[in-house]
């Protein structure tokens, strides 16, 4: 193009026009959307990641670096991980509070989820609300009133490992719902209704037809439920009985409010690694079970399908 | 196909559950609202039968909790953090959902990844790391020094000197809620904005309308119900938060209206009044709720009807 | 009645039982107020001088007034029984104040998994220990104030002495029957402090010790807002602030003194934004704080443990206000109702009274004196274990005594009044 006709073909548009039309494009390339996600990504893994260099540092302090070291997992005899039984018992705890979680959550929220969505009488209204409402209660009103119906009511369980198992599957359940509800929602009833048209009794139907197709939402809300229970943090404090009850987020808790050392930060980045290797194991299940299905979305979808 | 019966007593354990863990306790709450003290130890004695409710405590709380009172300043403090939280969380949130909902092509998966991981970080975690971040010697701490940031922040009266950021500043606390709490704003976001129709936006295009209109008329308003669920999963949650205010700034000055119930249950004189405000901020939050059922039952009909 | 209290299960009879007991004496009104523990009045009970009473109807134990005997409320246990191994033996106590080189040495000894369940002050520590969050415990640490309460409340139980023979080899004459638990039947000593000011001199540029008031440097601390700090109880906070003002009557129940007192703490949210906590012994090395109320064994834990590499030890100072005007305590130790393992839990309060142990955990980690006779605090110094600036940290026998200044036992309305009065102080304002 000669300089003339460059010159010629100059718009006259006005500065901010240019620039709007720079930045928002429905087709094209706006530039600070991308700018303002890439920045909060790294604002949002970035500490973490640091917290996760410091359990490996090679003194007392948890802000200033000394080097590379593990005695913070297993080198010091007194304060790390592997031989403070403090730690170690707070790790075990957590575990144990998660699996009996899942094991009982999971299929009483699939229960609950299937009978929910299904169930068109009276009750079902308010059954649906009151398994919402888990959902949105702060923790420390749930704390609170677990703690006192354990402590004046069922007295039977006072606040124990058990008293804690009991409340993480109170709010795991609502999770579970939610997750499996929006599963049902989008396999619908025509599986079903073909097997009975194909001469399956509705036992059949559910065992052979409908549960297969629910795998995937039972693997995702399984691996959500052991998030969300090695995480929590009130109500597992409120039900607690002391040191025999001590999970991972308590210590945790307590040691920023008291003298921390590096083992928090070595005992949080064991509690991150069991938490992701659950979740690439349930994304991985779910893979494998929804082979040959276009889902949208795929296990993001099922956890963001929150039919609130 | 399926027996009438077979729906319901399916859904029947869990309802049970519910009720006995979720329900129940919630009544023996209002039980020690309404009931007495042990003066000895200071352990409260819950009055099960409505007839044998004693008012006192009750309304000694809501004297307290009203302008003037002693948890006033508390009230008033959660509010604030509350709202100011949520406005920084669609800030900052809106625009990376919309981006990864709509822009992001090739690397939408990745960021899905990335968005997500936060979820599977604990909470605790990921306060504890700015914790040690925002310690006077930590890295964020100098690196706000470093870029005259803590200077600007001491001239704004946001905190008293520039290393001092863990000392009780209600910013620390504000910018450790947003940061706890806005993945659990944005993944409703992306959904809501994923699920927008493209066809929606090219027909207003076609008709037209410029990208910013467009965005206004048809993106935000089809992305209202996103907007709205988000907000109420973390600000119904985030008004009994009492452990981030403790984690990063244990000043009484930044303290919510959830470290004045967690004091009492914690080892405090009268857990009465512990109890009492339990109640009155789940009478609070019901509200909010309600509203927030009454508008998406409205928005449901609206787009049944359009 | 409490005006708090309108509408009560208040019955007829109890009413006569309480007027008549009032006038037949102390054992029954023990017992009268043991059986009315649902009662809903905080009335003080008077004893026949019309002198208040504590809970349980016992006098009010004070250094230079009235000892205190308790009664068993059970028998304890017998002598010459092996003591139980295996499991769990749960210590219930402050955090960090305990070496855990100690715990685990007793848990090899006895062959016993060792852990610490621990509380964030006192009080809480028996509202939880009433109300099962804490547990089963098996030893708690206690405070003289706080004994009379437990004993009522049978939280803990009576020693036999048998097992405990350091007590009278190794303590302080003074302590082994001390005046707050005359015949040492529920509790052991542990450690000795005086309650006083640290601070870092490399910030803070008052010379606190010069000053006519020192106490007045929290009120005067704008140039350290966000780095002060109080300790986290309602009877420290409450009786500095009392005399800070001159009164040095730190168990008094009088409403105005306490409310001003309060009004006084509460100015502090709004000068210096005032924390509270009891972590000085860490913050004050390191630097995140530079001026804490704070214990006398924090300057010496810091010192001994908590103080970074290349950080000098001048920098720390530690002021306590001559005897007569500084609150001085012993802690100590008890066995909680809880135990499974009575036994063991003797043999605890025994192992901690070991001149050895005592000295390891107090010289290896926690900086509390322990009131050893073997242990002469004069030569601290002289020896070398502690630098020159350790000494307004270091008690002496002498600073105890009928002259001496400690926070003891309230009547139950008295207690309910202090804890209210902190309560709205951390509420913030």
């Amino acid at each position: 193009m000669t300089t003339a006709t460059a010159a010629a073909a100059k718009p006259e548009f006005t500065l901010w026009q240019r620039l709007s039309g720079w930045v928002m494009n429905p087709w094209g390339r706006p530039r600070f959307l991308p700018l303002i996600t890439w920045l909060y990504m790294a604002w949002s893994i970035i500490p973490v990641l640091i917290a996760i260099q410091f359990s490996f540092n090679d003194s007392r302090s948890r802000t200033v670096w000394a080097g590379f070291s593990t005695r913070w997992y297993w080198g010091d005899p007194n304060d790390s991980v592997w031989h403070n039984t403090q730690l170690r018992d707070a790790l075990y705890q957590s575990l144990k509070l998660a699996a009996a979680d899942v094991v009982v959550a999971v299929p009483l929220g699939v229960l609950l989820a299937l009978g929910l969505a299904r169930w068109r009488g009276h009750g079902s209204g308010p059954s649906n609300f009151l398994m919402l409402f888990p959902l949105v209660t702060p923790e420390i009103v749930m704390g609170v009133s677990l703690f006192l119906v354990f402590t004046h009511i069922f007295t039977f369980i006072h606040p124990s490992t058990t008293a804690q198992i009991l409340g993480h599957i109170t709010f795991s359940v609502s999770f579970v719902v939610v997750i499996v509800r929006g599963r049902l929602f989008s396999i619908g009833r025509q599986y079903e209704e073909a097997a009975a048209d194909l001469g399956a009794t509705p036992a059949q139907a559910l065992r052979l037809v409908l549960f297969p197709l629910l795998v995937p939402a039972i693997v995702a809300s399984a691996a959500i439920t052991f998030a969300i229970s090695i995480d929590d943090f009130v109500i597992s404090q409120y039900l607690s009985c002391g040191a025999s009850c001590t999970t991972v987020p308590i210590f945790i808790y307590s040691s920023t409010r008291a003298a921390p050392l590096p083992n928090t930060n070595a005992i949080a980045s064991i509690m991150v690694v069991f938490t992701l290797v659950a979740v690439g194991l349930g994304y991985l299940f779910y893979r494998i079970f929804t082979r040959g299905e276009s889902r949208e979305g795929g296990m993001t979808g099922e956890m963001a399908g929150f039919e609130l | 196909m399926y027996p009438r019966w077979l729906w319901p007593g399916v859904a029947l354990p869990g309802v049970v559950w519910l009720i006995l863990l979720f329900l129940i306790p919630f009544y023996a709450v209002i039980g020690v609202a309404f009931g007495t003290v042990n003066p000895l130890l200071q352990t409260p004695v819950p009055a099960w039968n409505p007839l044998d409710w004693n008012l006192g405590w009750m309304s000694q709380t809501l004297n307290n909790l009203a302008p003037g009172g002693i948890y006033w300043g508390a009230v008033t403090r959660t509010v604030e953090y509350v709202i100011i939280s949520l406005a920084l969380c669609l800030l900052i949130g809106y625009p990376v959902a919309y981006y990864i909902a709509r822009h992001a092509g090739r690397t939408k998966n990745l960021l899905l990844i990335l968005l997500i991981i936060p979820f599977w970080i604990s909470y605790l975690m990921r306060m504890l790391a700015w914790v040690n971040l925002l310690d006077p010697s930590g890295y964020a701490t100098r690196f706000m020094s470093f870029i005259g940031f803590s200077n600007l922040a001491v001239h704004l009266g946001l905190i008293t000197s520039d290393t001092n950021w863990l000392g009780g500043a209600s910013v620390t606390v504000i910018l450790a809620l947003v940061y706890g709490y806005i993945p659990y704003l944005i993944l409703p976001l992306y959904a809501a904005l994923d699920r927008i129709d493209k066809s929606h936006l090219e027909a207003s295009r076609d008709l037209g309308a410029s990208p910013w209109k467009t965005f206004l008329h048809v993106t935000l308003p089809l992305s209202k119900t996103g907007i709205l669920g988000g907000c109420v999963l973390i600000a119904l949650p985030m008004f009994g938060d009492y452990y981030t205010p403790n984690m990063v700034s244990s000043a009484p000055s930044t303290s919510m209206i959830g470290n004045q119930i967690d004091l009492y249950f914690h080892g405090g004189p009268q857990p009465t009044i512990g109890a009492a405000i339990t109640v009155v901020l789940s009478a609070f939050l019901v509200i909010l709720m309600g509203y927030y059922m009454w508008a998406i039952h409205r928005a449901t009909k609206e787009a049944a009807a359009s | 009645m409490h005006p708090m209290e309108r509408r009560n299960g208040f019955n007829r009879r109890q009413f006569l039982l309480r007027s008549g007991g009032a006038a037949v004496g102390l054992t029954s009104l023990e017992s009268i107020l043991a059986a009315c523990s649902n009662s809903t009045t905080t009335a003080t009970s008077t004893g026949s001088n019309g002198e208040k009473l504590g809970p349980g109807g016992y006098p009010l134990a004070r250094p230079g007034g009235p000892s205190v005997t308790f009664r068993r409320w059970e028998d304890p246990i017998e002598s010459n029984l092996q003591p139980e191994t295996g499991g769990d033996f749960t210590i219930y106590n402050y955090p960090n104040y305990l070496d855990t080189a100690v715990m685990k040495e007793f848990g090899k000894k006895y062959n016993v998994n060792v852990q610490l369940t621990p509380f964030q002050d006192i009080n809480s520590g028996i509202a939880q220990l009433a109300n099962g969050a804490a547990g089963t415990p098996d030893v708690m640490e206690m405070t003289p104030d706080n004994v009379a309460r437990v004993v009522t409340a049978k939280l803990i139980k009576p020693i036999n002495l048998d097992y405990v023979p350091n007590l009278k080899k190794n303590v302080w004459p003074s302590l082994v029957s001390p005046f707050y638990d005359v015949g040492s039947r529920y509790t052991v000593p542990y450690t000795t402090y005086a309650t006083g000011i640290l601070w870092r001199n490399d910030h803070v540029t008052q010379d606190i010790p010069s000053m006519k008031q020192p106490l007045d440097i929290f009120w005067e601390a704008e140039a350290y807002t966000g780095k002060t700090a109080l300790l986290s109880e309602p009877r420290e906070t409450i009786a500095m602030a009392l005399l800070r003002r001159g009164i040095t009557d730190i168990n008094t129940e009088d409403p105005k003194l306490i409310n001003r007192a309060v009004n006084d703490l509460d100015q502090l949210n709004h000068i210096c934004n005032i924390k509270v906590g009891d972590t000085q012994f860490q913050t004050i090395p390191e630097g995140t704080t530079y001026l804490n109320q704070a214990w006398s064994g924090d300057w010496l834990a810091g010192y001994i443990f908590y103080l970074p590499k290349g950080t000098p030890s001048t920098v720390m100072s530690y002021w306590k206000a001559p005897k007569g005007h500084v609150p001085v305590q012993n802690d100590c130790w008890s066995i909680c109702s809880t135990t499974k393992k009575p036994v063991l839990a003797h043999l605890w309060l025994n192992f901690i009274l070991d001149n050895g142990i005592a000295k390891q955990n107090f010289l290896d980690f926690n900086g509390y004196q322990p009131p050893l006779e073997e242990l002469d605090p004069t030569t601290l110094i002289s020896d070398g274990t502690f630098p020159e600036n350790a000494q307004p940290a270091i008690l002496t026998k002498d600073d105890f005594g009928p002259a001496s200044l400690q926070e003891m036992t309230l009547t139950t309305a008295g207690q309910a009044l202090w804890q209210n009065g902190y309560s709205k102080f951390t509420a913030g304002g």
